[in-house]
């Protein structure tokens, strides 16, 4: 069970990505956005096997919470992959939970092997200028 | 080429506390080191703390890891140390995983990736964990020129680049002649450890540091909470100047005994006081530590045998106070028997014990007691490194008193079990006799290197006061060290006891 603060940094994660898309004017969705960006770096770090495995398990993780994952898969490169006929896109407009469950469980996952201080600061390298220590800040930019 | 001439080859700190007592006072910068040894030895924990102990934001780390363990799971055991500072992470210390590059691409791949991470990163330390991995050679594809090239670019590339280097990997010994990175290396580090009966061992050795003299030889260390700690074969003296022999005599606190010795103990002398279980060593000791804090010697006591409350409780059965100087902070009972000690490590304690009281006296009671809490790999080096503690010790100008238990026989006078009374300045031998149907007690002085000291075998009984020495020297009886002597009368003639 992913604990409360875990999904809660999960949803700013995406609310931070969502001012961002204001002047980005990215169509994809959150996220996959999140993801990506923690791809890169969790690659960079553990390996693209080492990153494999923990998205594999945070989507397992995900899928019993968010059915609407369900069709989703973790590439050989650690992307998500849509599987079968369904096309990426139509997950990439999907509200809901699913939406950050999969952050959540993954975010889950760091949390029980490096810690919380470790997870952390591995965000804050991800998004330099995002402060998670300030949970009333609106869209978890400095200010 | 004079001193002022030569290039300045900065130190670091290497983060282990010991080891840069080992390394010369610290790890040669630009260097380009290999920490080898069998899994489990504490290469990459060693790696940690020389990492955790010089990276900085403007001199960051790169840590590159190669398959072996991920970088995930290193963070997580790593960080259980007291060294990790997780602040230090990812901007003083960064982690980069090579594994995609090392399983799909060459080894000209992997330079490339090294070196557009260290462009870009500028970093003062770099750590490839395990190059072993790195560079393995499945398909026989890499010939023996590639891979010395290889590692020859890397050499180079990294201390132009102004950066210390470690590679760690797990070889074998046998490895060391023929492999072209022991060659290239400017130090090796070298970590065992073996299991002896119930007890690991753990040994360090600097098989060479270019640049400057490292203590030589194998020196113990230990995994604690706070990383790998190096007991040097030096014990931390390397360098230090020995106290100037003293005039001054110590007293024991048994007037008798001191005029037998000339006056006490010649400070800074190892004294071993032998005897049978029972002849009242551990007294004698007591009082040798007493009488110090009464004359304002701070003192240790090493106890291997017994706690250190029943210890001072049994001084306070001799109207010794042992409780008020050990609150004051002038006397420390160290209780030393983990069962697999190594005399360096043992040595750190009393040292650092030492140091922060000021000691001038130190009893070990036993040595006997001391042999068995080492760990059995340990006991067979006993002799030797009790050699270099005594003198380590007695060159700070400590004076040493230690008790050995020998068998009692009735046709032989041993000192010591151990062959040791070469280690020692002077010689108090107790033992028990048969006189007038009694079982009484002697003693003698063997030997005292100072000078002269009394010959005369006296009678002393172990009472309320502790040791007290009775009377004359016994002059009517003969063969009195066999512990059967015989009465001789004015006449000379022997009379029945």
């Amino acid at each position: 069970m992913v604990p409360l603060e875990t999904r809660n940094l999960a949803q700013r994660l995406l609310t931070y990505e969502a001012a961002t898309e204001k002047t980005s004017a990215s169509t994809e969705s959150m996220v996959l956005r999140v993801y990506e960006k923690l791809r890169r770096h969790l690659c960079a770090l553990a390996g693209v096997a080492g990153f494999h495995s923990l998205a594999s398990r945070a989507l397992t993780l995900a899928k019993i919470k968010a059915p609407n994952l369900s069709t989703m898969q973790v590439a050989a490169d650690g992307s998500l992959h849509q599987h079968g006929d369904a096309e990426l896109e139509s997950y990439k407009h999907q509200g809901g939970d699913g939406e950050v469950v999969l952050v959540s469980e993954l975010l889950g996952l760091l949390h029980a092997f490096i810690g919380e201080a470790l997870t952390l600061r591995l965000l804050q390298d991800v998004w330099p200028n995002a402060v998670f220590d300030d949970c009333d800040s609106e869209d978890g930019r400095k200010v | 080429m004079s001193a002022r001439d030569k290039v300045t080859i900065h130190k670091l700190p290497t983060g282990v506390l010991g080891l840069d007592e080992i390394v010369g006072g610290g790890l040669p910068e630009f260097s380009f080191n290999i920490i080898a040894g069998a899994p489990g030895s504490g290469k990459t924990t060693l790696a940690h703390q020389f990492v955790f102990a010089n990276a900085t934001s403007q001199h960051p780390a790169l840590y590159f890891t190669v398959l072996g363990e991920s970088a995930i799971k290193m963070l997580r055991y790593q960080q259980q140390y007291t060294f990790f500072d997780p602040a230090k992470l990812p901007n003083s210390i960064r982690f980069i995983n090579l594994s995609q590059i090392v399983l799909e691409k060459d080894l000209g791949a992997v330079l490339a990736e090294i070196i557009k991470e260290v462009e870009k990163s500028n970093p003062a330390v770099v750590v490839v964990d395990s190059f072993r991995t790195m560079v393995r050679n499945p398909q026989g594809s890499l010939s023996e020129m590639d891979l010395q090239s290889f590692i020859q670019q890397l050499a180079l590339f990294l201390a132009s680049w102004q950066a210390t280097t470690f590679l760690i990997g797990e070889y074998a010994v046998d490895e060391l002649r023929d492999n072209p990175i022991f060659t290239v290396a400017d130090g090796l580090f070298w970590l065992s450890q073996i299991a002896e009966r119930n007890s690991v061992v753990r040994k360090l050795q600097i098989v060479k540091l270019r640049g400057q003299a490292s203590v030589p030889g194998l020196h113990t260390f230990r995994i604690t909470d706070g990383g790998l700690q190096a007991f040097s074969r030096t014990f931390g003296l390397s360098g230090h100047k020995s106290k100037p022999p003293s005039q001054r005599r110590l007293s024991i606190g048994i007037p008798e005994l001191d005029s037998m010795m000339g006056g006490g103990i010649p400070e800074g002398d190892s004294v071993l006081v032998t005897g049978a279980s029972g002849t009242g060593k551990s007294v004698l000791a007591t009082q040798f530590i007493a009488e110090g804090i009464r004359q304002g010697e701070p003192g240790i006591v090493a106890v291997f045998e017994e706690r250190p409350q029943a210890y001072a409780d049994r001084a306070g059965s001799f109207g010794l106070d042992l409780e008020a100087p050990q609150k004051e902070g002038t006397l420390l009972i160290l209780y030393l028997r983990p069962l697999d000690l190594s005399v360096d490590e043992t040595m750190n304690e009393i040292l650092d014990a030492a140091k922060r009281i000021g000691a001038k006296r130190l009893v070990i009671d036993s040595l006997a007691g001391f042999e068995m809490a080492l760990s059995p790999g340990f006991r067979e080096d006993f002799r030797e490194s009790l050699y270099r503690m005594i003198f380590a010790l007695t060159g700070i100008g400590v004076t040493i008193l230690s008790t050995v238990e020998v068998d009692e026989s009735f046709t032989e006078f041993p000192f010591s079990t151990y062959s040791i009374s070469f280690l020692t300045d002077d010689i108090i031998r107790l033992r028990y006799v048969s006189i007038d149907g009694q079982l009484c007690k002697i003693l003698v002085i063997i030997k005292m290197r100072g000078g002269n000291h009394s010959q005369d075998i006296r009678e002393y009984e172990i009472t309320s006061q502790g040791m007290v020495v009775a009377g004359e020297r016994l002059k009517n009886y003969q063969r009195l060290i066999t512990g059967i002597p015989e009465r001789v009368n004015r006449s000379g003639e022997k009379e029945e006891l």
